[in-house]
Order: C-alpha cells, then structure tokens, then sequence
C-alpha cells in the first residue's frame, strides 16, 4: 500500500493506492488520523485502492468519527465497486459521503 | 497478506481427492473426491452417520486421515508444518455447529480474539472492526453480553461474526441451521448468501437440510455411508435419475443398500473392537 | 469392510496391544503438554504467538489467591494436629519439649506441601479437568485451533505456570500458617513462649528442609496441571463425561501426589 497526502483547495486529499489490508492498515489508520487531525477538511480518494479489509474500513470509520467530533468534512472518494460492497453488506454507505471523482467531490462542495 | 494470487478463474480453493478416514477401526469415509471453486457456496449435504462431519473436520486439519490428499487455497496440508498451518488457517474462517464461542468471554471479545491473536492492530481498530461485524450478522449492540446470554440463533451469528473478522477467503459452516426454528434457519441461509454476494467469500456449508441446501448452494455433494454419491448444480441434483439420490433428497429411508454380511456383522458383535467407546 | 480376522487370539493380542498403546500414550499426552508449554513459553514470542501474562495472572488469581482461607484454616488444623500428637507421644518419653522439632521438619517437609497439594488438587485440577472437558465438548478446542491458536499455549501453558508459581507459594504460606498455629497450641500446653518457640524453630529449620517441601510443591504443582488437563480433553460424552473426567482428574492427581511423595522422601533420605 502507498499513500500520499496533498493539499488542494484549502482540502487535505489523503490517495491510496495497493491494498489496505491487515499488515498495513495500522500506517493507513495513522494516516488518516494525522489527516483529521489538521484543520482541513479531508477528502480520500480510494480511487488507487484495488482491495480494502475491514481493518481498512474500520480505520476509515475512526476517521470519520473523529472528523465529525472536529466539525471537519470527511469524504470518500472513487470508491471501487467491491469495496462499495463491503460498506454496504454493513449499511455504511449511509454514514459516508461518497463521490465519484475527486472533481465531483470539489464540485459538489461549491 | 502477502501478494494476492492471480487464479485464472475459477481457481480451486479446496481439493480432496481420494480421503480415506477410520475411526478407531471404523471406516468413515471410504475414497472421498471434492473440489471448491473460488466464490462459490458448496453444500455437502448427507444424513446422519453420512460422514459429513469427518470431512469437515478432516478439511480443517482437524483429524488425522488414513490417505489421500486434502489442498487448502493451493496448499497440500499434510507437507505444512505446524507453523504454516497456523498461517492457512488464518485465511479460513470456521462457524461450528454449537457456535463454539469461548464461554468465559464476552461476545465483543469473542469475535476480537483472532485479532489479538494475529495482528497488531490498534484496540480502537478491532472494537470498530468487532462491531461492524455485528452490524452485518444484526446482532448490534450485543458486544458485551456473555455467550450464555444469547438464544441459539444468535449464538450461530456471533459464531458467523467470528468466523469473518479476519475476512478469510473460505467460510466452512456446520450445520448453520441445526437446531433453529424454521424462520432463525432461514434468517442464516440469507446471511450466508448475504456474505457471499458482498465479500465474494467461498463458502463450504456442510448440513443435512435439503430445503436450506436447495436454497444457497451453487454446487452440492450428496454424502451417504461415507461415499460421493453425485456432486453438482441443484437443478442437476434434483434432475438424477437414481433412486438413491431421490431417496436422499426426500428422505425416504433407504433399504436396499444393507450389505448383508456386514449387517450380520454387526447384529452378532464381530465388529465390536473397533472405534467405539 | 473392517480387518477381516477377528479370532479370539488376534483380538485378545490386539487389546492388550491398545492398552499398552493406551498407557505410553498417556506419558506421551503428558509429555508433550508439559514439552508444548515449555516450548511456547520459549519461542511463543518469536513466532509473535507469546504466552500472555495476562492469561497467567488470572490463573494465578483463581488458583492462588482464591485458596488462601481454605488453605490457612486446613494449614492451622493440621498444625495444631501435629502439636496434639507429638506432645502426646513425646509425653512416653517425657521429652514433650523436643516437640517443636518434630513439628518443624514434618510441617515443611511433609504436612505444608501435602496439603497444600491436595487442596490445590481438589479445588483448581478439578476446574481445570471441568473446563478443558466443557470446551472440548463445546468444540471450543477446535474453534481455537481452527483459528490458529494453538490450544496448547493459548490454555494449557498459562494454567501449568500459574500452577508451578502458586503451589510453591502457597506452601510458603502454609508453612508459615501451620508453624504459628503449632506454636500457639505449643506456648498454652506447654507453657513455651511464643519467642522461644520461634527462636528454635529458625534454629532447627536450614534451606534443605524448606527448599526440600518447595521442591516437591513444585512437582505436584506440574502433576496437578497435566492430570487436571488431560483427563478434560479426553472427554466424551457430553455433561455427563465432564463430571466423570473431573473426579477422574482429582483422583488420579492426589493419588499421583501422595505416591510422589513418598518417593521423593524416600530418594532424598537415601
């Protein structure tokens, strides 16, 4: 798994890539909540990301949480129609805000 | 774990060929052939005494067998030493007939414990991990309430959770709907097709209800008296012209395959020494 | 299908077959539960599959600390025994103060680790033989293997290190108990003040009495441990079998402790 973290539009954009699995969703977890951590809302893009486990998810639920309790946006990006799946089988598709592209995510915030 | 394996599909992710198994001197399966493919739910479906259970048991390393070969995602499971059996079964989840929850822990715990025991993840991480696995069996919220506590069904969805917190790449399921009144029985079928359909997870389901076979199986394999009797899509199963198949489907007792010798055998105690207690 | 002969010699053969079989693979059962544990207990952490100390600390409160009342009154009787009758004897030979000798050496040396033993024997190896049993039933053992958690250093290790640290400690404690009980009895039959009483009794007691009732503690302890679990996961039989293991398991491991006993006695005074 790689990541790389970028600012764009006063918004932390936070890209996966390679599978976010048990080995290594410690680092993405860290990631992600270095990410919320900040004063920027925060946009992950998953659009990188062919395989993502519930270690993956759950860490993306901490996120969440921790960016609603900072009143900081927090959405998901690109993601892949089996990852979509995993979310649903646990009705999280209902917690997350999820676009389709990073371009509809800035769009759809203006 | 590791780089994920390119089968060209569909791969075969359980291979038995020609298991042969005794208990004591009993012999339980007599030359048993199977395979699994990748993504598919796989019945074996028998009565009981069919040796269902055995082959289970055997495909989970469980038994020691008499010969032939058992393969595990690709791995012969009787050239693994101890430690690269711990590994495989890491990628198999397992949800036994009894739910064989840890008595002595809470559910939350229950369902954690492979992850205490194989990962380093953060608490954080496995709560939110044990939880969401709840969400998907409906059993949320029930974290921190004891296994005595819970009715049977719930018991066998704690088990299920259990079963796929490590997102294993095969699920064995015994008997899931032994035990549960119709509705509960068929609350786990839909589970069960559920988990397939979202994880795109193999699923081997052993049981003896035809109705809940007919319902989730993509492939079944009909066990009698230790043997493959036939093994192939529902509609193939319910199509076979033979008499034993038909019998086994609709529960007719079976007469005509009594072999006499060894029934004599067996009324005048010849067979007594073998495995039985 | 089965082997076909079954005269009466083949069989007669092959059941005393099984039972030899039967018995070397009981000290096989119990050698490689007592080799698994080590085993674990030195390359767990390697392999990231450690022995918890969490897992031993809760034995060790249930096998230990929960004891203590029990094993203080019965350490006090048997002290206060071992007063009454040594002063009743030495009485023949009016010798009643040279009591406190005898009641040094037999308490640390037999009485302390003995009952200590056996109470451990009846209150933790027979939890130990019900629990391993209920699991086994319960598939419990094979839900944990099958998730690779091996049932041997996950179960069987932290229960036989809380034993082999808390029997010896607990018969510290009885000693300690039944001295000052013996004493008590001593000072108002004999009029010895209890100062006095200690006095001689450090002077009589060297480390090779004490260390020689620790030493055998130490194997009742692993004696206890791998009776109480193996006879739970030889279960069959559902409730029933459990109940049949356990007294099975108390049986055998206070027999074991008082056969070793009287061996241990009887190599070290050799």
């Amino acid at each position: 798994m790689k990541h790389e973290v970028t600012e764009r539009a006063g918004t932390t954009v936070v890209a996966f890539a390679g599978d976010v699995d048990l080995q290594n969703s410690p680092q993405a977890r860290k990631v992600l909540l270095e990410a919320v951590a900040g004063e920027h809302p925060v946009l992950v893009d998953l659009s990188g990301v062919d395989y993502i486990d519930s270690s993956g998810v759950a860490s993306l639920v901490e996120a969440l949480q921790t960016a609603r309790k900072r009143d900081l946006g927090f959405a998901l990006v690109a993601v892949s129609e089996s990852a979509l799946r995993v979310f649903q089988l646990a009705h999280l598709d209902k917690v997350f805000t999820i676009h389709g592209t990073l371009d509809d995510a800035f769009a759809d915030n203006r | 774990m590791g780089a994920a394996v390119e089968y060209p599909a569909p791969a075969k992710v359980v291979e038995v060929s020609d298991l042969v198994a005794h208990f004591g001197s009993r012999l339980i399966l007599k030359g048993v052939s199977l395979d699994v493919r990748e993504g598919e739910i796989m019945v074996i479906m028998g009565g009981s005494g069919s040796g269902k259970s055995t082959l289970l048991r055997h495909i989970l390393g469980l038994e020691r067998r008499t010969s032939g070969t058992i393969r595990l995602l690709g791995e012969d499971t009787s050239t693994l030493n101890a430690r690269q059996m711990s590994d495989l079964r890491k990628k198999i989840g397992v949800a036994f007939q009894g739910g064989a929850l840890f008595s002595s822990m809470s559910v939350g715990d229950n369902i954690m414990l492979p992850l205490h025991e194989h990962t380093d993840l953060d608490p954080t991480t496995m709560e939110i991990m044990a939880r969401l696995k709840l969400e998907v069996v409906d059993l949320a919220g029930f974290e921190n309430l004891m296994p005595a506590e819970l009715s049977g069904g719930m018991t066998k969805r704690a088990a299920f959770a259990r079963a796929i917190i490590m997102d294993p790449r095969i699920l064995f399921c015994d008997e899931p709907s032994a035990g549960l009144d119709p509705v509960v029985a068929s609350a786990l079928d839909d589970l069960i097709l559920r988990l397939r359909g979202a994880l795109g997870m193999t699923i081997v389901v052993v049981t003896h209800e035809v109705e809940s076979a007919c319902k989730i199986a993509d492939r079944m394999t009909l066990l009698d008296n230790g043997e493959v009797l036939f093994t192939g899509t529902v509609d193939e199963v319910r199509a076979h012209p033979s008499e034993r198949i038909q019998n086994l489907l609709n529960r007719r007792a079976e007469t005509d395959t009594i072999d006499p010798d060894e029934y004599l055998r067996r009324l005048t105690g010849e067979d007594v020494d073998g495995g039985r207690v | 299908m089965t082997a076909g002969d079954h005269g009466p010699l083949t069989r007669l053969a092959a059941g005393v077959g099984r039972r030899t079989v039967a018995a070397v693979e009981i000290f096989g059962v119990y050698g490689a539960l007592l080799g698994g544990s080590l085993y674990w207990l030195v390359a767990g952490p390697r392999q990231r599959q450690p022995v918890r100390l969490g897992s031993v600390i809760l034995q060790m409160m249930e096998i230990g600390v929960r004891a203590i009342p029990i094993i203080a009154t019965m350490a006090a009787t048997i002290g206060v025994m071992l007063a009454i009758q040594g002063i009743h004897t030495l009485k023949l030979f009016g010798a009643e103060s040279r009591v406190v000798i005898g009641i040094a050496l037999s308490v640390t040396r037999e009485f302390a680790p003995l009952i200590t033993g056996i109470i451990i024997a009846g209150r933790s190896g027979s939890a130990l033989a019900a629990r391993l049993g209920t699991m086994t039933i319960n598939q419990e053992i094979d839900a944990l293997d099958a998730m690779g958690v091996n049932p041997v250093r996950f179960l069987v290790a932290p229960a036989l290190f809380a034993m082999i640290i808390m029997v010896p400690a607990l018969t510290i404690f009885s000693d300690l108990v039944a001295l000052f009980a013996a004493g008590v009895f001593v000072g108002v039959d004999l009029g010895i003040s209890m100062a006095a009483y200690i006095d001689q009794t450090i002077e009589i007691l060297n480390t090779d009495h004490v260390m020689h009732g620790l030493s055998k503690s130490a194997i009742f302890a692993v004696l206890i441990a791998l009776i109480g679990v193996a006879n739970g996961a030889s279960v069959s039989g559902g409730a029933e079998g459990v109940g049949r293991v356990t007294t099975r398991a108390v049986v055998q491991s206070i027999s074991a402790i008082v056969v070793t006993d009287m061996a241990f006695a009887f190599l070290v005074t050799r």
